[in-house]
């Protein structure tokens, strides 16, 4: 088996003295999209923050392409490519959308690419191309997801990482975004995906992983099409 | 009052305005990006006012006033990066920031007045003016240095803006200023855009020393004043909007310049402060403040 | 009754002793001088933690309700002619007067506004002090005010006996007015508005009232030191209002520690005797004092007063245990 791109190996993490992800493991393999699910507070985003350098592991190793990433800072990290799109984010309200598309290529590995970028951003999000010189805090909460992920896409990801990006939107934009989401997922970028509605990570993802109490509790091959249900189930049975 | 005398105290009101844009811009470019208060402002300025007059004035030096303004602004930077990294850095994640940080950069303010006094002494020293002469200007004649400091002060600012608005480490600046995380995960080194803020900062007060240093003396206490007025007229345009404080600034100059005239120098000091409360008392965060 | 005899408060009753008995024992005057100036300091800097710590108001305006019993006092005595023993109380009442005057904008703001208002307004003061030469003397000050006498006992002649006893006895009733503050209802509403400000609305407390009694109430004892200040060295200047004074007061209070009474009046003790210890290398005692202030703060933010009260659990140790056990055990 080839060397995955990134390999998550124990991982323990917290915040002051509260200890969230206990002893974490999962890979991403190469040409594999991965979703991530589970109960509120229990450390999806938590593992994000981590990978993406903003927390320092307790213990623990996380692996980029067989290089160790996990005392670097987050700007080395965006420079090798995994780029964090954080949780329900107005990324920089009183900037235009244009600028903070921009600012999405700040790392010096995405700025010599950064018109074909932005171009490409705006193809897939026509919205954010009508109102790119309107100040951010005007968007409304669909646009923030597609200028957050947008602004994801400038940095030029080798692996990109969503968090919760359909969190309180309505189902017609949702479906929207499932679109957008599989068409980057389609041009060939590793995606792990966190999200509350299965039927939206199954739509996605090839490998599901739910992480409970800060430990891999699930670890599923979405191509054997569960559905909605027997996840559930599974989840209670185990419990 | 004639038109003379109308036009001369506009004028007047006009060149403080000027100055007070400078300084005022300054400490609202640190609380937006960093969220604190620099007490240290006015000793900037009168530091760079000395730098200059050591490097450029005869008495000093004598290498001329572009090597003095030339040493001055790059000191200045270096000294604004400087205290970012000891005055603020620390403190950054505390949550008694604000406080803790009025008191270091107080602290600063005194440690580096008494520098001055120590290196300078408390003689009074002068700048030459940039451009000797008088124009007439309205029907007025006043001095060309002024002259200068009307035209110069807006368009350092138009740079400040313009490179806060295109250059790319200017809007990471703001950026930064809006969402600290967001900036970290876009890989944007977070430390060194807070030092470069200060360092502007610090830049921007060092040149309205430059300017008010060849108009009044320069003596180690040479921007406690101005320091107050800037932070009137921070108070009066609301932290945070840089567009607000210019605005500002040039309101509590002109304001100042007819109180000077009418109601006499004494009690101009009470007028201001009677101002800023009543704004404050309408409009507790200023008056285009936000936070 | 029992308490008053046992741990800390046995502590405070020894030194007080000594500052009594002191000036028995060491003869030189030099010595008194230097602790009057510290009871003086000692005041100021307690009675601003009431604001500062305890109440989490960013005052810093503190230093103009001292200047304005100093000049308040001065004014009274020497160009109305009242006897200083009744000026000096009154300067309390005029600092007082100045704490109303700054509340008023202050009570709405917030955070740094408060900072930036208190500041301003303690810059003004000194703007006026120096306009208003007619009655302030402006840059050069008031000189030669009336001493304390009792009769045809002259306050200025004795050897500082007389300030001695006079400004220890205010910094003891200071002291005992700070300490009874602090543990009476209102002492808890205002650290409750600090430490949760909506809470604490919710419960009742008046944030304007809370914070305007908070000012007037710290600035008391603050303009009358700053009356005893000026009748003492016979001089109201507007130095005071420098950012020397400032830094001194600053210094006592951080190196002493903020929510304490007795740190800031340690801290007095320290600074004022540093600083007397420096007084030969001019500027640079401020470059000292100022960094000494900012290495506080980076190295020490709890102060003295927090190494007293580790020193002090740890040598009562065994019975904090205890009581320690006895809380988890009924969680």
């Amino acid at each position: 088996m080839a060397e995955p791109i990134l390999d998550v190996r124990e991982v323990s993490v917290g915040y002051g003295k509260t200890q969230v992800l206990w002893d974490i493991s999962l890979t991403v393999p190469e040409d594999q999209r991965i979703g991530l699910f589970g109960p509120n507070g229990h450390g999806k985003t938590t593992l994000l923050r981590t990978i993406s350098g903003l927390l320092r592991p307790w213990s623990g190793e996380v692996h980029l392409r067989g290089e160790r990433i996990d005392k670097a800072l987050p700007r080395a990290i965006v420079d090798r490519g995994i780029v964090q799109v954080p949780q329900g984010n107005v990324l920089f309200p009183e900037l235009t959308v244009a600028e903070n598309l921009r600012l999405g290529a700040y790392c010096r590995r995405a700025r010599p690419r950064l018109a074909d970028n932005l171009a490409r951003v705006y193809d897939l999000f026509p919205r954010l191309k009508e109102r790119r010189r309107q100040q951010a805090k005007t968007l409304s909460g669909g646009e923030r997801q597609m200028l957050a992920i947008g602004a994801g896409l400038m940095g030029e990801p080798t692996m990109l990482m969503l968090d919760e990006p359909t969190l309180g939107l309505a189902p017609k934009l949702k479906d929207e975004l499932l679109e957008a989401i599989g068409d980057i997922a389609g041009s060939g970028v590793p995606l792990m995906l966190v999200e509350q509605d299965l039927e939206f990570l199954l739509a996605l993802t090839d490998r599901l992983y739910m992480i409970n109490h800060g430990v891999v509790a699930l670890d599923l091959d979405a191509s054997e099409s569960f559905d909605h249900d027997q996840i559930i189930q599974m989840y209670f049975g185990k419990e | 009052m004639d038109i003379g005398t109308a036009q001369s105290v506009l004028l007047s009101g006009i060149v403080l305005g000027s100055l007070y844009a400078l300084m005022a811009t300054g400490l609202s470019l640190i609380w937006t990006t960093l969220g604190i208060f620099n007490f240290a402002h006015g000793v900037f300025m009168t530091i760079g006012a000395f730098i200059a007059w050591q490097i450029g004035a005869d008495l000093g030096w004598g290498m001329g006033p572009a090597a003095g303004i030339a040493v001055a602004m790059a000191a200045l930077i270096g000294l604004g990066c400087l205290s970012e990294f000891i005055l603020v850095r620390p403190f950054l994640r505390r949550p008694d920031v604000v406080l803790v940080a009025v008191i270091t950069t107080l602290s600063a303010a005194i440690f580096l007045e008494n520098s001055a006094l120590l290196v300078w002494g408390g003689r009074y020293k002068q700048l030459p003016p940039l451009i000797e002469g008088k124009v007439g200007m309205l029907s007025t004649a006043i001095s060309t240095h002024e002259v200068l400091i009307i035209a110069v002060a807006p368009l350092t600012l138009f740079a400040l803006w313009a490179f806060l608005k295109f250059a790319r480490t200017g809007s990471a600046i703001r950026a930064v200023a809006q969402n600290r995380e967001s900036a970290l995960l876009m890989g944007m080194n977070v430390p060194v855009l807070y030092s470069l803020a200060f360092g502007l900062s610090a830049a921007l007060a060092g040149f309205a020393g430059i300017l008010l240093g060849s108009i009044r003396f320069i003596t180690p206490g040479l921007g406690n004043e101005p320091l107050v007025k800037a932070l009137i007229v921070a108070i009066f345009g609301g932290l945070g909007s840089l567009g607000g404080t210019i605005g500002a600034a040039y309101v509590i100059g002109l304001m100042e310049a007819i109180s000077m005239f009418f109601i006499g120098l004494y009690w101009t000091p009470a007028v201001l402060f009677g101002v800023m409360i009543s704004v404050l008392l309408v409009r507790p965060t200023g008056l285009f403040g936000k936070r | 009754m029992r308490d008053l005899l046992t741990g800390p408060n046995l502590a405070r009753l020894i030194c007080l002793l000594i500052l009594i008995l002191l000036p028995l024992v060491v003869p030189s005057p030099y010595i008194r001088h230097l602790l009057i100036i510290t009871f003086i300091y000692a005041m100021v800097a307690s009675n601003w933690d009431l604001s500062l710590g305890y109440a989490g108001v960013f005052n810093f305006g503190h230093i103009a309700f001292f200047a304005a019993g100093c000049y308040g006092s001065a004014i009274l005595s020497k160009t109305i002619g009242i006897t200083p023993w009744l000026t000096i109380p009154l300067a309390g009442i005029i600092g007082v007067i100045a704490a109303l005057i700054v509340c008023l904008p202050v009570l709405r703001l917030k955070g740094i506004y408060v900072v930036l208002v208190t500041f301003a307004f303690s810059q003004l003061c000194f703007q006026l002090v120096l306009s208003q030469e007619e009655i302030t003397g402006g840059s050069m000050g008031m000189p030669l005010l009336p001493p304390l006498k009792i009769g045809d006992y002259n306050f200025a002649r004795d050897g500082k006996f007389g300030y001695y006893y006079v400004g220890l006895f205010l910094l003891v009733l200071s002291t005992i007015y700070l300490h009874r503050l602090v543990r009476s209802r209102f002492g808890t509403s205002i650290v409750a508005l600090r430490d949760n400000e909506d809470y604490a609305i919710s419960r009742g407390i008046s944030l304007a009232r809370q914070r305007m009694l908070t000012l007037g109430l710290s600035a008391f004892f603050t303009g009358v030191a700053g009356g005893f200040y000026s009748t003492y060295v016979r001089v109201a200047s507007p130095e005071i209002f420098g950012f020397g004074f400032l830094s001194l007061a600053l210094s006592m209070l951080l190196l002493g520690g903020l929510n304490s009474i007795y740190g800031p009046i340690l801290g007095a003790f320290v600074i004022t005797l540093l600083s007397e210890a420096m007084v030969d290398l001019g500027p640079m005692r401020f470059l000292i004092i100022s960094a000494l202030i900012i290495l506080m703060l980076l190295f020490y933010p709890g102060g003295l007063n927090n190494a007293l009260q580790q020193a002090y659990k740890w040598s009562s140790r065994s019975g904090a245990a205890a009581r320690l056990f006895r809380t988890n055990a009924r969680n």
